[in-house]
């Protein structure tokens, strides 16, 4: 039940979508990984992605145009 | 998917964050200076006042649904997801059905049918061209409008986007003579009703459309093993 954390600020779409692609490889069942963003697209696509995925996700509006997507594998 | 009711424990708890700003007060600014633009630009000349109106909605609905042209065609390779190139389609058939309607009701009527020096010619540059803005499109992170919208919302990086984006188009509209002369004026320009007639065009068009749009669904089943709403 390890929680990690991955920092896509100022990354454009679709960088902070590969990079949750390629992160969420690495995590065991049950882990956590908060997304920082602060891309609109990527609030949208990152979520759908990993909702088809069949992971459990939640999206946090931090801070005006600032987005935590928490993702449980 | 079905949404799972609990929530997700996190290890840290997420208390300490700003307090936002009330956004609502500045929203109503600038509605209202919108409306007084608009006032001052159509007593200038009318039309300039409608467009204003139209790129303010366009604007406002892009935004608000994340509707963007980059994904339609980028997130079907990324992702298999293909929920808004089936988006794109859906609009792309309708503004198929209303174009038809204006332009045939004015052939109808036997006026001048409207919009039709925007019939382009089908030559090679069409797809190199298509091929460079689509590469284009991917490393900025947005096409034309999306670029727009995200400048709208803030976003550092895609300013620099619209700055080189603007160059680019002033470079290309300087040479474009040049281009036109050499590649693009000899080809053939066709309008689907001259080739099919109007009810023929329009409904190969929709077939079309129609086709891709299975083809998605397919594309989507195949890549995600899953689909929205399942």
């Amino acid at each position: 039940m390890a929680e990690y954390e991955l920092d896509c600020m100022g990354e454009a779409c679709p960088i902070p979508l590969m990079k949750t692609e390629k992160k969420m490889e690495t995590l065991v069942a049950g882990d956590v990984l908060v997304v920082h963003i602060d891309h609109s697209c990527a609030m949208k696509n990152v979520p759908e992605w990993a909702r088809k995925q069949g992971f459990n996700v939640e999206v946090e509006e931090v801070d005006d145009g600032e987005w935590d997507v928490i993702i449980e594998k | 998917m079905s949404e799972p009711s609990t929530p997700i424990v996190r290890k840290r708890a997420t208390a300490s964050r700003k307090k936002k700003r009330n956004q609502i007060p500045f929203g109503f600014l600038v509605f209202a200076l919108m409306i007084v633009v608009g006032i001052l630009l159509s007593m200038r000349e009318s039309a300039l006042g409608m467009f204003w109106l139209f790129g303010g909605c366009f604007g406002f609905i892009l935004q608000k649904s994340r509707f963007c042209f980059t994904a339609s065609m980028r997130d079907p390779c990324i992702t298999g997801s293909t929920s808004v190139t089936k988006a794109v389609l859906v609009a792309f058939a309708l503004t198929s059905i209303g174009f038809t309607a204006i332009k045939y009701s004015a052939f109808a009527a036997g006026q001048t049918i409207p919009g039709q020096s925007y019939i382009m010619p089908i030559s090679i540059a069409t797809a190199v061209g298509g091929i460079l803005f689509g590469i284009g499109m991917v490393i900025a992170g947005g096409c034309a409008s999306g670029t727009l919208m995200r400048v709208g919302e803030g976003f550092t990086m895609q300013m620099l986007a619209l700055l080189f984006f603007v160059i680019g188009s002033l470079w290309g509209a300087k040479d474009m003579g040049w281009w036109t002369e050499h590649f693009i004026a000899g080809a053939p320009r066709v309008f689907l009703p001259d080739v099919f007639g109007w009810l023929g065009a329009i409904v190969l068009q929709l077939l079309i459309i129609a086709c891709l749009f299975v083809a998605a669904d397919l594309w989507e089943r195949k890549k995600m093993g899953t689909t929205e709403g399942e």
